[in-house]
C-alpha cells in the first residue's frame, strides 16, 4: 500500500498544449481519490504521467515515498483498467488474468491458484476458458479488474472503467467498485468527467480544468460548498442556479427580492458589490402562498427526475430552478415563491468567480483567512 | 399486386399466373447469362485440368484421349523438376524476407510518430514498383553483378525483397495501426519489455496480416519470370517460370503437351498454399485491403 505525492507536475505535449501546469496533490494511503473534469481538464493526462505512460514535462512523482518520477511504467507497481479495458483478445480470460503474473515469471501452478482466487471472488470463474470477444461488456469489465487483482499492484488507476458500461449496468458496476476498493484498501485513482461516479465513489476529489485543480475536497464539500463558479457549474445533477446579485443597505438584492446576507461572508463583501449568487435546486424550496422575501415568479417548465419534479421559474428576466417533491409539484403558469436555504447560499465574486470566504486553492493560503476586501468601489 | 386477384386482369395488368411465368423465364435468362459468363472464366480452367490427361491436346477443351505419358515426357526435361524446388526456395526464401524486414518496420512506422512519414511510405511504394519493374533492369542488373551475386539465388531474393518489403510495410502498417495502444500500454504497466509485447500481443493480432503478406509475396515471386530470367544463368538453377519456356519447340511453337502438363504442376503449389492460408486463417482482408 501507498500513498501518492505530486509535486509540481506539468506536462506540456509537442505542439504547446499544457496538460498539467504545475499540479501539486497528495493522495492517501487506501483512498479513493477520483479525478473529475471535462474532456481536455488533463484528468487523463495525470492518470498516465502518474502511470509512467507519459513522461513528466517536470516535478516529481512519489509512490509510497519513492520518487518513480523516471522510472518505466513496469517498474512503478501500478495497475491501470484502461476505458476499453485492454483485454488480450487472442488469449482466453485465464490466460489474461496470469499474463501479468507469468511476465513476473511466476510458476505455472501459483499463477493458476491465483487466477482461480481472484476469478472466484469476481464470480467469473466460469469464463475463464472464453476470450473477451465473448463476454458482455460488464464481464470483461471484471475480467479486466481481475487482471489488475492479480498483479497485486500498490496504487489502481482508473481510465473511465464504466464509461463503456450501459446506464443500468454503470449503477451496480459503481457500487462493486466502491465494496471492492474498500475489501481491498489499495491507494485508487479514479478518472472520470461523470460528476455523480466521482460523488458517489470517491473519499476525496479533485474537480480539474485546464491542466490546474480547481477543487480538492471530499464530494461533499465539494458539492454544498463549491469553491468556484466551475466547481459549482459542473457539479450535481441539476445546474447550479446562478443569479446576479448586490449588496445593498447590508442585504443582498437578488432580482429585486432582499435576502439576509449569510454570516460567514458578511466580513469579506463591501457595500455595492456585485457578486454571483448560488443556490442548488435541491437546496430551493417553493411554495404556492405568499412568503415574505422571497422571490417569485410564474412556474414555465416541469421537468420528471423521479423521486423529485425539477421546476423551472420566470422571475423577471431570471430563470430559476428548483425541485420539488411529488406531493407538491405545482403546474405551469401557477405563481410561486421560493426560498434559498441561507445554510446552502454560496456568493461568489463577479471577477474571479472564487466563492466569497473561501480559502483560495490556487494561493494556497490555509483554510480561514479572511480575504481582504479591496473591491474598488464602482 | 397477389392480393388484387382478378380485379387486376380486368385493368389490363397481368394476370398472377403471367406473373409466374415472367419471373419464370426472368430466372432462367439470368441463369443463363451467368453461366455463359462463369464458362468464360472457368474454361481456361478446365482446359488447364483436363490438357495434361490428353495424348494430343489442342487449344479446345475437349474431353481427353487419356494418358498420363505426358507427365514422364515433361519430368524427362532435366530442369522441370528442379525448376518447381528452386520457384519454392526463391518464394519461401523472399517471403521470410520480406515478412523479417517489413514486419518490425511497420510496427516502428505505426508507433512512432515521425515527420513526413506517410510520405515516406506512398514515396517508397512508389519507388518500389520501379524496383520490380522493366525500367529499373539495366541498373539492378549492374549492381547485383558489382556486388558479385548475378547467377546465385540471394541476387534474385534480394532483389524482390526490395520490391516487394514497401507494400509489405505498407499493408502491415495498416494490421498494426488497428491494434489498440491500450494493449501495449498495458502490458508495459505490467512490467513487459519490448520484445515480450511483440511477441506475446502485436504478433499473434497481426497474425493474419502477417498470413496475408506472406501468401501475396509467395504468389508474387511465383509468377515472377523477368528477374529470375536475367540474374540467373545457369540453367539448372532456373525457376519453374522461366523453364516453361523450355517447352516452346526452337520454331517458337508451344508444345502444349508439355506446356499445359508443366502448367498444371506448377499452379498446384499455390491452390495448396491458399487452400492451407485460406483454413488456417480465413484470409480477413481488413484495413486497408478490403476485397
Amino acid at each position: 500500500m501507498a500513498d501518492v505525492e505530486i509535486r509540481g507536475l506539468t506536462k506540456v505535449f509537442p505542439g504547446g498544449v499544457r496538460a498539467l501546469d504545475a499540479l501539486d496533490l497528495h493522495i492517501n494511503d487506501g483512498e479513493f481519490f477520483a479525478l473529475l473534469g471535462p474532456s481536455g481538464c488533463g484528468k487523463t493526462t495525470l492518470l498516465r504521467t502518474i502511470a509512467g505512460l507519459e513522461g513528466a514535462t517536470s516535478g516529481q512523482i512519489l509512490i509510497g515515498g519513492r520518487d518513480v518520477t523516471g522510472l518505466p511504467p513496469g517498474a512503478r507497481d501500478v495497475g491501470m483498467v484502461f476505458q476499453d479495458y485492454a483485454l488480450y483478445p487472442h488469449m482466453t480470460v485465464a490466460d489474461n488474468i496470469t499474463y501479468p503474473l507469468k511476465i513476473r515469471k511466476v510458476a505455472k501452478d501459483e499463477r493458476r491458484r491465483t487466477a482461480e482466487s481472484v476469478g472466484g471472488s469476481l464470480q467469473i470463474q466460469a469464463l475463464f476458458d472464453r476470450r473477451p470477444g465473448q463476454l458482455s461488456g460488464g464481464q470483461q469489465q471484471r475480467v479486466a479488474l481481475a487482471r489488475v487483482i492479480a498483479y497485486r499492484p500498490r496504487v489502481f488507476l482508473f481510465d473511465e472503467p464504466l464509461s463503456n458500461l450501459d446506464a443500468r449496468l454503470r449503477l451496480e458496476a459503481r457500487t462493486f467498485l466502491k465494496q471492492l476498493q474498500t475489501e481491498l484498501g489499495i491507494t485508487t485513482i479514479y478518472v472520470t468527467h461523470d460528476q455523480s461516479e466521482a460523488l458517489a465513489m470517491a473519499d476525496r476529489m479533485a474537480v480539474m480544468e485546464k491542466g490546474q485543480i480547481r477543487q480538492l475536497d471530499t464530494p461533499t464539500a465539494c458539492f454544498r460548498q463549491s469553491a468556484n463558479l466551475f466547481v459549482a457549474g459542473f457539479i450535481g445533477s441539476t445546474p447550479m442556479n446562478l443569479l446576479p446579485a448586490r449588496i445593498v443597505d447590508g442585504e443582498l438584492d437578488v432580482a429585486g427580492c432582499r435576502l439576509p446576507i449569510p454570516e460567514d461572508v458578511r466580513a469579506h463583501v463591501s457595500r455595492d458589490e456585485h457578486l454571483i449568487l448560488g443556490v442548488r435546486p435541491e437546496y430551493m424550496s417553493l411554495s404556492r402562498t405568499e412568503v415574505p422575501g422571497a422571490l417569485n415568479g410564474t412556474v414555465r417548465i416541469l421537468e420528471n427526475l423521479g423521486v423529485d419534479t425539477l421546476v423551472t421559474v420566470d422571475v423577471g428576466d431570471l430563470r430559476v430552478q428548483a425541485t420539488a417533491p411529488d406531493e407538491s409539484v405545482p403546474t405551469p403558469g401557477d405563481h410561486v415563491w421560493l426560498t434559498a436555504d441561507p445554510r446552502h447560499v454560496l456568493l461568489y465574486r463577479e471577477d474571479d468567480g472564487e466563492r466569497v470566504g473561501a480559502p483560495r486553492a490556487a494561493a494556497g493560503t490555509s483554510p480561514g483567512t479572511p480575504d481582504v476586501v479591496n473591491t474598488p468601489a464602482r | 399486386m397477389r392480393g388484387t386477384g382478378p380485379a387486376s386482369t380486368v385493368r389490363g395488368e397481368p394476370s398472377e399466373s403471367e406473373l409466374v411465368v415472367r419471373r419464370f423465364l426472368g430466372r432462367v435468362a439470368f441463369y443463363v447469362f451467368i453461366v455463359i459468363v462463369g464458362a468464360f472464366f472457368a474454361l481456361p480452367m478446365v482446359w488447364l485440368v483436363l490438357a495434361p490427361f490428353d495424348a494430343h491436346p489442342t487449344l479446345n477443351a475437349a474431353l481427353p484421349d487419356f494418358t498420363l505419358g505426358n507427365f514422364g515426357d515433361v519430368l524427362k526435361d532435366p530442369y522441370a523438376l528442379s525448376s518447381l524446388g528452386v520457384s519454392i526456395l526463391l518464394a519461401v526464401g523472399t517471403m521470410l524476407l520480406v515478412v523479417v524486414l517489413a514486419a518490425p518496420a511497420a510496427y516502428a512506422l505505426s508507433r512512432v510518430r515521425l515527420p513526413g512519414r506517410d510520405l515516406l511510405l506512398y514515396l517508397l511504394l512508389l519507388f518500389s514498383s520501379i524496383v520490380t519493374g522493366t525500367a529499373a533492369m539495366v541498373p539492378l542488373f549492374l549492381l547485383i553483378f558489382d556486388l558479385g551475386l548475378t547467377d546465385t539465388h540471394l541476387g534474385v531474393v534480394l532483389v524482390l525483397a526490395g520490391g516487394l518489403v514497401p507494400a509489405g510495410i505498407f499493408i502491415l502498417k495498416d494490421f498494426v495501426d488497428s491494434i489498440p495502444t491500450s494493449y501495449e500500454e498495458s502490458a508495459r504497466l505490467f512490467g513487459a519489455s519490448s520484445f515480450q509485447i511483440l511477441r506475446d500481443i502485436v504478433l499473434p493480432y497481426a497474425r493474419p496480416g502477417l498470413a496475408v503478406i506472406a501468401v501475396w509475396v509467395m504468389v508474387n515471386v511465383w509468377g515472377n519470370f523477368l528477374i529470375p530470367f536475367i540474374l540467373l544463368r545457369t540453367p539448372s538453377s532456373q525457376p519453374a517460370a522461366v523453364v516453361i519456356y523450355n517447352f516452346y519447340t526452337e520454331g517458337g511453337q508451344a508444345d502444349l503437351r508439355l506446356i499445359s502438363t508443366f502448367g498444371l504442376l506448377y499452379s498446384i503449389p499455390v491452390v495448396v498454399m491458399y487452400l492451407f492460408v485460406n483454413r488456417r486463417y480465413g484470409f480477413r482482408f481488413y484495413g486497408g485491403l478490403k476485397g
